[in-house]
């Protein structure tokens, strides 16, 4: 299995890999990739040279989409709020809906349980 | 002890290819930066796991480049397929030029012969003038 560094090093213009066309980090997507499940044992090294597009894309249409939220609540400032807007309004973001929400309720109280229990004479 | 950072994007990397889409003038909460690092986390297990199924049905061992378009499109990200399979290309043919420079220069380390090192270019080879005739 090819290493990361090898192609990293190439177009990442260098052991810095800050400048060069990948805008995140090779080893870092490897090891999430890696997270994701029993299953996933070897990836190849073009794996994450694919995904470093894809979150490219991905981080910039879910900033696209939180913005236009900002911009509905003539503000400029682009808060958690508008994300989690963001991803409830857009069916492709549904395996984010739980994320946000969890990330949106952290520190307040959860949501009522339908476990009240009234006395009634 | 695992570092709860570790598990992400790095939150720099994120800001900075959020502040490419974002007007110059737009602020971006700490705790949102946050919130795009870890979706764009999910984004990676999500998609990774749609590839690594489709690869223990075919019996294969290894993840590619072309497992996780095929995982892109099959997740609704038919759009972005698009434009990683022209990256995905382009990165292979950089990697062949690579290889093939490495060969040439190998072979070749006197020749200073023009080489066109562009697969498939329709550019005419660089020519240089040698003698310019002047005419009086």
């Amino acid at each position: 299995m090819r290493q990361a560094g090898t192609y990293s090093g190439i177009l990442s213009g260098g052991i810095s890999g800050k400048t060069g066309p990948h805008l995140l980090p090779l080893a870092r997507i490897k090891k999430i990739m890696k997270r994701s499940g029993e299953d996933v044992k070897m990836i190849s090294g073009e794996s994450p040279i694919v995904f470093s597009k894809a979150c490219e894309l991905f981080i910039k249409e879910l900033t696209q989409r939180s913005w236009m939220v900002t911009m509905q609540g003539k503000r400029r400032t682009l808060n958690k709020e508008d994300v989690a807007s963001a991803v409830m309004a857009t069916d492709l973001f549904d395996f984010l809906v739980n994320l946000v929400s969890e990330s949106g309720n952290s520190g307040e109280a959860p949501p009522p349980l339908e476990l009240d229990t009234f006395t009634s004479s | 002890m695992v570092d709860g950072q570790e598990r992400l994007l790095p939150i720099a990397n994120v800001g900075r290819i959020m502040k490419q889409i974002l007007p110059s003038s737009a602020k971006v909460s700490k705790e949102a930066k946050q919130t795009l690092q870890e979706c764009a986390t999910e984004f990676i297990s999500f998609v990774t796991g749609e590839a690594s199924d489709k690869c223990r049905k075919e019996n294969r061992k290894t993840v590619n480049g072309d497992d996780i378009c095929w995982a892109l499109g099959a997740l609704g990200f038919d759009n972005y397929a698009d434009a990683i399979v022209r990256y995905l290309h382009k990165y292979r043919e950089v990697e062949r030029d690579k290889a093939t420079q490495n060969k040439a220069t190998c072979i070749s380390s006197q020749d200073k012969d023009e080489e066109s090192s562009e697969d498939k270019s329709n550019q005419p080879p660089h020519q240089q003038a040698e003698a310019p005739s002047t005419r009086v």
